[in-house]
């Protein structure tokens, strides 16, 4: 099922929650919703389900209004942040939830919703524990659960709400590749809600990143990533160095048509270091090493100008650069920076991204 | 290494010490705890019994089925009956608004809730007095269409109603904070409507709460009192319950049916105590 999302907004009181929100999500997509807390994306991936109300806009599913439909007449699959499996019941029941409250005349039988159960409880794996209640399961085990139950009805649309929000980063990492092994399987239009730009990066076909409430830039993960729209998006899908006024304008000698309070942006990796300068690069100071299994984080500290700037190395490209200690200088060449025209907030329309090459003589 | 064993021989030492002083003051305070409701509440419930059983068992039965103490007996029933299935109804109802949905006015509707806690039972039989009775704001009216509330069984059944409404609400309301609202969000999302949502889901996970606010509201309005009193008027055998029952015979010198009366009360309140802590027992499994 497509979902169409026509010119939405909400507002909590005062605070405005999303703000003239436009996407198109076509049938089969698996989309991520990221952006910070507070961006709005909950918001919206409640309004899809029907269980928020719009101020205005509209949403259409399959080229259909569905903006006045009640959540029940939606026949989407939510799955909720923090499981909310019906803690009475046991897991054959929470399943079969879904089935057993239906009209009689398209309830199916008894034998028909304790096969259904079953095959989708081999479908998450979880087959042994059906008599089992939920307090008895880990967050993973209930999370597929919640699974199981949300598709026990057999929804066209699936939303899921920071699905792996609470567990622990072996498990997420897990239940990341096995949600994308189903959505493959079944094919259903996916729509989840994370702040984890790894997990989008890693997950979707289609990433929409949200701040404030508004799409700052909707792409693939390559998309969004390589080219983003604005700093907004550049500094949320990664760690980021900022370099501002006269130490930009040192970097960036070609361009000389910066204007003051401009800000450049490199990412940790693209900083190059080397022992001995080639012509290129600035002296900086090792303040601080720290290794993060296979890399090498540096914090670093221009010597001139005293800002502070970190690189990331690869333990094979920090081997080959050779002892180093903290206190040590070396030169950092900056090859990427981006410059942004406009500064995050001021517009949320893409942007033409202008990137630099520093060139030191 | 050696320091490292004397400091641990010395904390050992030192933790045993203190851990007997602890329990000194543990059995000191258990003790004068236990002697102080041994006083208070045990001498007197043992009193009530053994004053009732007197002059022997015939006469204690003798005094609970002569006709008067049996309509009072009927009465308190009939009254519970009444009083107890309306404040569960609309305590649920008003523990839902108030725990799940947010609203304006919802802190003046908590307090209410809380009026009957907060006012003398003597002043809420006033109240009902003022509104009902034959000088009061709907007298004339009540009495054009001959419908007595005063001095009757519907102002008993009313000013139970009123004494006896917080405690269901009041039970019900950290419980359904608690869960929130999750569970029955995802109920709607798997289609269910607003009947199963309830039956299915809010109920269940409220029932061990709500029993425990049933128990509590029954014992109240079996025993209340005060409020009854004022509307009551204390008709022999038409408008007494038990607890007025009790004082008039008390007030006559007939002191061996006044226990034996009383005795059912407080049977009422060990009863309730015991179904109060099996419920608690079953809440805190689940």
């Amino acid at each position: 099922m497509g979902i169409s999302i026509c010119d939405v907004s909400k507002a909590f009181s005062s605070f405005p929650a999303v703000k003239n929100v436009e996407l198109e999500i076509p049938t089969g997509d698996f989309v991520a919703l990221l952006g910070p807390s507070g961006s709005g994306k909950t918001t919206l991936l409640r309004m899809i389900a029907g269980l928020e109300s719009l101020d205005s806009g509209k949403i259409l599913f399959n080229g259909l209004d569905y903006t006045n439909k009640t959540v029940k007449e939606r026949k989407v699959g939510f799955v909720f942040q923090h499981y909310a499996l019906f803690r009475h019941m046991t897991i054959f029941e929470n399943v079969a939830f879904g089935l057993k409250v239906r009209p009689r005349r398209n309830r199916p039988s008894k034998r028909e919703i304790k096969e259904k159960v079953h095959e989708l409880l081999r479908l998450v794996q979880l087959e042994h524990l059906v008599d089992r209640y939920p307090s008895q399961l880990s967050g993973g085990q209930r999370q597929r659960i919640a699974l199981a139950r949300a598709l026990a009805v057999e929804p066209e649309v699936l939303l899921l709400d920071e699905p792996f929000g609470a567990l622990d980063a072996k498990v997420r990492q897990e239940l990341r590749h096995w949600l994308r092994e189903i959505h493959q399987k079944l094919n259903i239009t996916t729509v989840f809600v994370t702040h984890d730009q790894e997990e989008a990066l890693e997950m979707a076909d289609t990433i929409v990143v949200m701040n404030k409430g508004m799409v700052e830039q909707i792409g693939s993960p390559e998309e969004v990533y390589h080219h983003p729209a604005n700093a907004f998006v550049y500094s949320f899908l990664g760690r980021v160095n900022e370099i501002t006024g006269k130490a930009l304008s040192e970097t960036t000698l070609r361009v000389t048509d910066l204007e003051k309070g401009t800000v450049g942006y490199i990412r940790p990796h693209e900083i190059v270091l080397k022992k001995t300068s080639e012509g290129l690069g600035m002296l900086v100071e090792v303040v601080h090493i720290h290794s993060v299994g296979s890399t090498v984080r540096m914090q670093l500290k221009r010597r001139d100008t005293d800002d502070l700037y970190e690189a990331e190395l690869t333990i094979e490209t920090y081997k080959e650069l050779g002892a180093v200690s903290k206190g040590d200088l070396l030169h950092a060449e900056f090859n990427n920076i981006v410059v942004f025209e406009n500064e995050p907030g001021t517009s949320h329309s893409l942007q033409e991204q202008t990137k630099f090459t520093a060139a030191f003589n | 290494m050696v320091s490292r064993e004397v400091t641990l021989h010395f904390d050992t030492s030192a933790v045993k010490v203190a851990s007997r002083f602890d329990s000194i003051r543990k059995w000191l305070l258990i003790g004068v705890a236990l002697l102080f409701l041994g006083l208070f509440i045990l001498v007197p419930l043992l009193a009530v019994f053994s004053e009732a059983l007197k002059k022997g068992v015939q006469l204690y039965f003798a005094a609970l089925i002569e006709p008067n103490a049996w309509a009072a007996i009927k009465l308190t029933l009939v009254t519970a009956a009444v009083a107890v299935p309306i404040n569960t109804i609309f305590g649920v109802i008003a523990a839902w608004a108030i725990a799940k949905f947010n609203f304006e006015g919802k802190n003046f509707m908590l307090t209410l809730i809380d009026i009957p806690f907060a006012v003398s039972p003597v002043i809420a039989g006033l109240v009902f007095v003022l509104l009902f009775g034959s000088q009061g704001m709907l007298g004339p009216f009540l009495a054009e269409h001959n419908i007595k509330i005063i001095f009757a069984v519907p102002g008993i059944v009313l000013a139970t109603i009123f004494v006896t409404f917080p405690f269901v609400v009041r039970e019900l309301i950290p419980i359904m904070q608690d869960q929130g609202t999750d569970e029955e969000q995802a109920a709607i999302t798997l289609g269910a409507n607003g009947w199963q949502t309830f039956f299915r889901v809010t109920l269940p996970n409220i029932k061990w709460g709500l029993l425990y606010g049933v128990i509590l509201c029954n014992a109240r309005a079996m025993g209340e009192f005060g409020a009854v009193s004022v509307v009551s008027g204390h008709i022999r055998g038409l408008t007494n319950t038990i607890p007025l029952h009790v004082e008039i015979l008390y007030n006559e010198y007939n002191f061996t049916a006044a226990f034996a009366v009383a005795s059912l009360l407080a049977l009422l309140a060990l009863a309730t105590l015991v179904i109060k802590s099996m419920v608690e027992w079953k809440t805190q499994k689940h």
